[in-house]
């Protein structure tokens, strides 16, 4: 039968489901911990001694939530700086793409550069905003990944990359937006789930 | 209240020399004579945040005979950061002692 500690310990690893890695690491950790406490608890060898070293380490839920609130924050981050990035390459693909239509005309003239131009004007504005008023939140990001995804998808229809005849700067700087646009969503939903995440631990602890 | 300031005695209770977790906390409560009584369990989250910051840097470590352990020490910038946290605290506790105290001289 498993001891308290041991008991205890599982328990912490569950909890840790946002980052399994780091939840196998504080438990081997931690497990070091509650057997030094245990060993210093004047009724070792025992249960008891091992149930008050748990007692005094508190909730695993409790610091499960601490350590989940600091990835929400290194995770706004990293999808902050994607997001930066996804937006620096995207204008230069839409400005090389600029120049090559200017030679050889759209292919979809009419709704394709309203799009391009409008989504991608729509992702600054609301990722500026963001910024200032909601650097925390989940839903401006994910509008502007939304936003982004039309404009490149627009850029693209528009330009006909999928037809021959694209110079291989267009080409490498869409391949190099779609790959950041990639990026982005994967950080964006990782926030996403994080966030939902740290405030179920803190609703029900 | 405290919770604002665990990083800083996170910091200081390294300051001795390279420590595990459990360590950290005796020091705490030893230095602090019992009253910084927190769970054990929260200096683990600062010690994290505080290694993610470049402020501590850690190292798995198993004695002779002893129990496998991740110990913490400060990094260059951890010992910059702590000098400058306690800047802040003395100049802090100095105008809360002054308000606290009656005295009407603060600020000079």
């Amino acid at each position: 039968m498993a001891g308290v500690i041991d008991t205890y310990l599982a328990g912490l690893r569950r909890e840790f489901d946002f980052d399994p890695a780091l939840g196998r690491r504080m438990a081997e950790e931690i497990e070091a911990h509650l057997w030094d406490a245990a060993e210093a608890d004047p009724a070792w060898p025992s249960a008891d001694a091992e149930r008050r070293a748990v007692e005094r380490f508190g909730l695993a839920r409790a610091i499960a939530a601490e350590f989940a609130a600091d990835a929400v924050a290194r995770q706004s981050k990293r999808t902050w700086i994607a997001l930066v990035a996804t937006l620096a390459v995207t204008f230069v693909a839409m400005r090389l793409r600029q120049m090559w239509l200017g030679d050889v005309g759209d292919l979809f003239p009419t709704l394709a550069p309203v799009v391009d131009r409008y989504a991608f004007i729509a992702a600054l504005a609301v990722g500026t905003v963001a910024w200032f008023a909601w650097r925390r939140s989940w839903l401006p990001l994910a509008v502007c990944l939304v936003a982004i995804i039309a404009s490149v998808g627009a850029g693209i229809l528009r330009a006909g990359l999928f037809v021959d005849g694209a110079p291989l700067s267009v080409l490498i700087a869409a391949a190099g937006e779609i790959a950041l646009i990639g990026l982005l969503a994967f950080h964006v939903i990782g926030l996403g789930r994080r966030l939902r995440r740290t405030a179920l631990l803190r609703r029900v602890r | 209240m405290l919770k604002g300031h665990l990083d800083a005695i996170v910091l200081a209770a390294l300051e001795a020399g390279p420590a595990h977790g459990y360590a950290v906390i005796e020091t705490i409560k030893r230095a602090s004579a019992g009253t910084f009584n927190l769970p054990e369990g929260t200096v683990y989250p600062a010690l994290h945040r505080l290694e993610e910051a470049g402020l501590l840097a850690s190292a798995w470590s198993t004695p002779p005979g002893g129990r496998k352990r991740r110990v913490y020490s400060l990094t260059k910038s951890g010992t910059a950061a702590l000098a400058g946290r306690r800047k802040t605290w003395d100049r802090f506790s100095q105008a809360v002692d002054t308000m606290l105290g009656g005295d009407k001289t603060w600020p000079a």
